[in-house]
């Protein structure tokens, strides 16, 4: 995908501490020429934050040891980091308001489509060579 | 066993598995992600929830034995369990999932219990089940797995 565009590679963060989940998505954002990194847990996410990495898109689990999604979320937020398009993704359809509360962009029903990452990457990459 | 009867074997045991109930859409979603640059990802993924499912299945059974019953520890867990089988489209054991959550919700340890047993038979019979179908993919060879004409 990011090579019918100009401009960068998108980067992603997924935050997701269930190994079977984490590989399905990766694969995905694999097949959608984006470069991935995983954190395992919502505190893991917000370290990488600290430590001055970027993101395009964060693709957040909810329910995770140490600290939740809607937590790192909040956390994420609050350093600055209002541009990146944050997803939360859940099964569990009581995960939205818990996001969008904390300050995600959008919620999406576990298991995630392929479609419906593609097109939110798409959007992501359209913003970006807008903004140079 | 030649190249067509084979390739008739496998359709029919996926169709077998749809139509069963064991698997569902999720499942095509998985080998639509698998090609050329990643020939066996739908066997290595499955082999991987089945490896941490096991687990699970084991923590939870503990989990159950314990006095008293931790039923938000236990909700946990099996959250965790219909989460990865929603994912590789184990449509039976999320619907048993959910039940044993429903029991959890009750506090309802006999019905926890059956759940759990439920859950295993389940999860024994489509690991075996899946384990038959990735035999008969592997005879075909990587490419023709790859290509995922298996719809």
């Amino acid at each position: 995908m990011a090579s019918k565009n100009q401009g960068s590679t998108p980067r992603a963060l997924v935050i997701e501490d269930i190994k079977v989940d984490s590989v399905i998505i990766l694969r995905m954002l694999e097949k959608l020429n984006c470069e991935a990194t995983v954190a395992r847990n919502g505190k893991e996410a917000v370290d990488l934050f600290l430590k001055g990495k970027t993101f395009d898109i964060v693709l957040s689990d909810q329910d995770m040891p140490i600290m939740t999604g809607p937590e790192a979320v909040v956390k994420i937020r609050a350093m600055g980091a209002t541009q990146v398009k944050i997803v939360g993704v859940s099964a569990d359809f009581g995960g939205m308001e818990a996001f969008m509360q904390a300050g995600a962009d959008v919620f999406v029903p576990k298991p995630i489509k392929f479609e419906t990452l593609e097109s939110m990457l798409q959007e992501v990459i359209q913003k970006k060579n807008m903004h140079g | 066993m030649d190249y067509s009867n084979l390739r008739r074997q496998i359709i029919s045991m996926k169709k077998s598995l749809f139509d069963q109930g064991y698997l569902d859409e999720q499942f095509n979603q998985l080998e639509e992600l698998q090609d050329d640059s990643s020939p066996n990802f739908v066997e290595e993924v499955v082999a991987l929830f089945f490896k941490d499912s096991s687990r699970l299945l084991t923590n939870i059974e503990q989990a159950l034995e314990k006095y008293p019953q931790d039923f938000y520890r236990l909700d946990s867990l099996v959250h965790q369990f219909k989460g990865s089988g929603s994912s590789i489209g184990a449509v039976r054991m999320k619907n048993e999932c959910s039940m044993f959550k429903a029991h959890c919700n009750n506090r309802n340890l006999e019905g926890c219990r059956r759940s759990l047993q439920k859950m295993k038979r389940e999860h024994a019979t489509l690991k075996q089940k899946l384990e038959t179908y990735f035999q008969l993919l592997r005879q075909v060879g990587p490419r023709e797995r790859a290509v995922n004409s298996w719809k």
